[in-house]
């Protein structure tokens, strides 16, 4: 039975690894398309899968797994998404977006038997250029008697514009905390390097943890 | 000598002419489209893959730093503008112009090019 539980871990991995990638580049794709993302890091591992049913609807499911800073306590959390594009405004050399991400599922964690039914209503915006991006989240993880509230920020810039069909790379800084879990604020610098459908992440964090994020678009 | 010169020199331009009016009787047509928002090349290849699935699409070429989509159509077959329009609205972005050249993506490419 742990060896079935661990086979499963590792076959999932790829999705759970889909998912933190939420507030990059938008959290879903265009109209048809079916999106993957994921955010690796020690203490948080999260991976999603997602469909674009209308141009501003999508539908998914997600893992996310999480840990306390001194690795005691656990969270592994499966969900249902609906991710919605609030609003959206094309400018002539920019972009800005407003989404709502709502997720429900069930809630299994270490220090407690069983599972609860978790909600994780959130909001998320960002303004990007092909020079700059700045993003800002908040996600409300809530279960009876847990609450795992988290918010991040993010900025950056690209070091030169290129052609469509080039590989661009970006310097990202993103700070983000979860309320119960970590009283620390993680801050990561990050090179992004977007080409065609691939869209990736890297970094240390302050803490000196390695974090890996990625997106793609089938 | 004089007459043959006048002939070879008439022979060659009904070739130039017909050879012109044959080229662009097979004028390639392209529909080139002015996009807000295109920031990004993984954002905007729902542009590029919504714009080649059209079937009378051939190629489709576009330019980030321009906000240009350049879309080809195949010989003998006509782009739709309003298709256009739906399917660029439909990847997440506005068109604020549209228009119908006749040239290749490849050519609009070159000049696209050469003018950075």
């Amino acid at each position: 039975m742990k060896q079935m539980k661990h086979r499963l871990r590792w076959m999932l991995a790829p999705v759970f690894m889909a998912a933190a990638a939420l507030a990059h580049a938008g959290p879903m794709g265009f109209k048809d398309s079916t999106m993957a993302m994921g955010d690796f890091s020690p203490n948080w591992r999260e991976a999603w899968a997602n469909h674009a049913l209308t141009p501003r609807d999508a539908l998914g499911a997600g893992g996310l797994y999480m840990r306390s800073d001194d690795k005691k306590l656990t969270r592994e959390f499966a969900e249902l998404t609906y991710t919605r594009l609030l609003h959206r405004i094309n400018g002539e050399h920019s972009q800005a977006n407003f989404w709502f991400v709502g997720g429900a599922g069930n809630l299994r964690g270490n220090d407690f038997s069983g599972s609860k039914t978790m909600l994780a209503p959130g909001v998320s915006a960002d303004y990007e250029t092909t020079r700059f991006y700045a993003s800002a989240s908040v996600r409300l993880y809530r279960a009876p008697g847990i609450k795992h509230d988290f918010a991040s920020v993010r900025t950056g810039f690209s070091f030169y514009e290129v052609d469509y069909d080039e590989t661009q790379p970006w310097l990202i800084v993103e700070a983000r905390r979860m309320r119960g879990l970590s009283e620390k604020t993680e801050i990561t610098p990050m090179l992004r390097l977007i080409h065609n459908r691939y869209f990736v992440e890297f970094g240390i964090n302050n803490m000196k943890q390695g974090r890996f994020n990625f997106m793609y678009i089938f | 000598m004089k007459p043959f010169a006048l002939k070879f020199m008439a022979t060659g331009i009904s070739i130039m002419l017909a050879t012109g009016l044959f080229s662009s009787a097979w004028a390639a047509e392209s529909v080139k489209v002015t996009v807000n928002g295109m920031v990004c090349a993984f954002c905007a290849q729902g542009i590029e893959k919504r714009l080649s699935k059209l079937p009378a699409t051939k190629a489709v070429f576009v330019d980030l730093k321009k906000k240009v989509v350049a879309v080809e159509a195949k010989e003998g077959q006509t782009l739709d503008g309003k298709t256009i329009t739906s399917e660029i609205t439909d990847a997440g972005y506005d068109v604020v112009r549209l228009e119908t050249v006749q040239q290749s993506v490849a050519d609009i490419q070159a000049a696209m090019k050469a003018a950075k």
